[in-house]
């Protein structure tokens, strides 16, 4: 006989009881582990799987050193120091804490540190920032509780300001701003990679789990500038030395090749300091004059009319023209700046001596020979703008280009008078580099090159690899035979300045000297003065182009006694520096 | 007439005719449900074991390439700190004011040979 619980036996309601207790065990973790298994298994993730970003290191820049490439711009990690006031309270330690900090980042530390590690109601309190690695591991061997560091990355400029217009800067964000920082933030920065992975308690990647992503960092490009670092400092301190000659306030130097438009120089003055942006009052001096600062050209600008009318076939240099130091074109009287050279005169005795009768007489004799005609206004604009850029971006790789204004003669203002007055360079707004740019094709050939400051970048290897030669954006924008007669034009105008340059070299140049507008009309007691030149060893092989504008407040200065002895001081180093042998 | 039987012995009829005398061997040890539960399960623990120290094992390797990695970042950051000196030493300013710079002078003449 099998031995059978009795009905109602204490034994029976037990086995009951575990049944249904079972039961309920069974229904709960039915209901935790099935049910709700996504929402455990998403809360197990959130406590065991790390997800990080892992940071791609913004691209280095390099400049030229000749035709090696040097850094310009490096990355360095630095630390933020901070504290947690209430344990170095509890420890007692704010003392050796001080002690230490004063002895090891004495230069770094914020104002005041020594009260912040006294706030009893704070748990975090920043007491140092920017220290380098060494400090930072001479702090961790003092083993001090309550003190912890956050790595940073930040920008280095071994050579101080050199160029820091060109560069442009890297904010808190770690975002480029202005020059070359600003326009190729996304080549520099690279892309962020992601870890997603289980850790143990101290946060160490483990292998186990399925879920695990790498995706490694994209490292930035680095990025090498045509800019050479040697022409740069002498640019800047010819700069400066101009500066102060001429008690201006501000001036900025174009260096170009004209043979494939890199720019081996740009400078403006006053600048700044990249690694200490942060510090600079005026916004206005991170902006890079030579590409965003659109001025009236004023007589260098004469070159571009002289081209558009040999290139045209109404007149060359030796033609002549009857100069009476003013000439009248529709309601409005042109008058010469430079008097006395009236009669029968050549062209070239009128680029010479910048009369702006001559030029006036040039955009005549681009229409019917008397009035500045519509043909005369439509010819003038295709070589200003459409052919030699003024008035529209160049595209050269900077941040905040501006383009300017050139009236078209189709506009209502685009009249006769507004051209007679861009035919010596007034009435119209262009950049330094955009007059660069053009005067370049104007004396290469006739080729026009889009300027650019990249040179190359180099490989993960460290080795430098150097873009393709440029070739022209626009091939024939003058005759080969009008950039001849306009380098021997510029070179007879600027040898009427004896003994500035040195002997056997074949330069060339053309002063200017623009007014301010000031509320709308010209100021009389202010001129913006440029130079626009460039040497060689001979007539057919220039091997750069120089622009110098100077300018100061309430200063009236000239192109020739104020903008040209900066071009002279640059141009007898290039020489030197080029390494150009003397032909002439 | 003769009539002559062809029979066909095959090899392995041959084999067994040759090893005639083997004998099976069978063991006196009798196994019972619970022994085999308990080598089931003796095996289970085992493997358990093994498995365990596998991954154990490749943890180690996780701590092993975490402690690389970290010397990895530590000597980039080394590199970059050279890096920054050396661009530090060679920039024009120090050069410009280095003792052999100073005792430098321009040259009085310069002369080229024709190409």
């Amino acid at each position: 006989m099998k031995p059978e619980l009795l009905q109602g036996s204490r034994s029976r309601i037990l086995a009951s009881v575990v049944l249904v207790i079972a039961a309920v065990f069974v229904l709960r973790l039915f209901y935790l582990q099935v049910i709700q298994h996504n929402h455990y298994v998403s809360l197990a993730q959130q406590e065991q799987v790390k997800k990080e970003r892992l940071p791609a290191t913004r691209g280095e820049i390099y400049a030229l050193s000749g035709d090696s490439p040097v850094k310009l711009v490096l990355n360095e990690t630095v630390y933020t120091v901070f504290v947690d006031p209430a344990v170095i309270i509890e420890n007692d330690s704010a003392d050796k804490v001080e002690k230490v900090m004063k002895a090891v980042a004495g230069g770094n530390v914020v104002d005041d540190f020594d009260k912040l590690l006294d706030k009893e109601d704070s748990r975090y309190q920043i007491i140092a920032k920017r220290v380098t690695r060494t400090q930072a591991e001479k702090i961790k061997d003092e083993k001090l509780s309550g003190i912890g560091f956050t790595a940073v990355s930040q920008r280095v400029y071994p050579e101080g300001q050199l160029a820091a217009q060109t560069l442009g800067f890297v904010n808190a964000d770690g975002v480029g701003n202005y020059g070359l920082e600003g326009y190729m933030n996304d080549e520099l920065a690279g892309k962020d990679g992601r870890l997603e992975t289980v850790t143990d308690v101290s946060d160490v990647p483990l292998t186990i789990g399925d879920r695990n992503i790498r995706e490694p960092a994209e490292n930035g490009k680095n990025i090498v500038m045509s800019i050479d670092r040697n022409i740069q400092s002498k640019v800047e301190q010819a700069l400066a030395a101009g500066i102060q000659r001429s008690r201006a306030t501000d001036a900025s130097v174009v260096v170009m090749d004209p043979n494939t438009g890199r720019v081996m120089a740009m400078a403006n003055l006053p600048t700044y300091n990249p690694s200490e942006y942060y510090k600079v009052n005026d916004a206005a001096l991170f902006n890079n004059g030579t590409i965003s600062a659109p001025y009236e050209p004023g007589s260098d600008v004469k070159t571009y009319t002289m081209a558009a009318a040999i290139d045209k076939g109404v007149a060359t240099a030796n033609d002549t023209y009857y100069n009476t130091d003013s000439i009248k074109v529709d309601d409005r009287t042109i008058t010469n700046a430079t008097k006395g050279h009236t009669g029968v005169i050549s062209f070239q005795t009128a680029l010479t001596w910048s009369l702006n009768t001559g030029f006036v007489t040039l955009a005549e004799r681009l229409g019917n020979g008397k009035d500045i005609t519509k043909t005369a206004r439509d010819t003038m604009y295709e070589y200003f703008h459409d052919r030699l850029g003024l008035g529209q971006n160049t595209g050269i790789e900077l941040a905040n280009e501006q383009k300017g204004i050139i009236i078209s003669p189709d506009d209502a203002d685009g009249n006769a008078v507004r051209y007679s007055n861009m035919s010596f360079g007034q009435g119209l707004d262009a950049t330094l580099i955009q007059v660069t740019s053009g005067f370049c094709a104007l004396i290469n050939g006739g080729n026009y090159y889009k300027p650019t400051v990249i040179s190359g970048y180099v490989n993960g290897e460290g080795e430098y690899v150097q873009n393709a030669t440029p070739q022209p954006a626009k091939l024939g924008v003058v005759k080969e035979t009008t950039s001849q007669q306009i380098k021997e034009m510029t070179h007879v105008a600027r040898s009427s300045f004896r003994g500035i340059d040195k002997a056997g070299y074949y330069i060339g140049g053309k002063t200017g000297t623009s007014q301010v507008i000031k509320n709308g009309v010209y100021a009389d007691d202010e001129t913006i003065a440029t130079y626009l030149g460039y040497g060689g060893s001979d007539i057919d092989h220039p091997e750069y182009v120089i622009m110098v504008s100077i300018h100061g407040d309430h200063r009236i200065l000239g192109g020739s006694a104020d903008a040209m002895p900066i071009f002279t001081d640059i141009s007898n180093w290039m020489l030197d520096y080029l390494k150009i042998q003397p032909k002439g | 007439m003769s009539q002559t039987n062809n029979y066909y012995v095959s090899r392995r009829q041959q084999n067994y005719s040759r090893n005639q005398n083997t004998t099976r061997f069978q063991s006196a040890v009798k196994l019972g449900p619970v022994a085999h539960t308990v080598l089931v399960a003796l095996m289970i623990i085992v493997l358990g074991l093994i498995y365990v120290t596998q991954a154990t094992r490749t943890t180690g390797y996780d701590y092993e390439a975490q402690k690389i990695d970290s010397q990895i970042a530590d000597y980039n950051e080394q590199k970059s700190e050279l890096e920054v000196e050396n661009a530090r030493l060679t920039a024009l300013e120090t050069v410009k004011n280095s003792s052999v710079a100073k005792e430098m002078t321009t040259p009085a003449n310069t002369q080229y040979v024709q190409e």
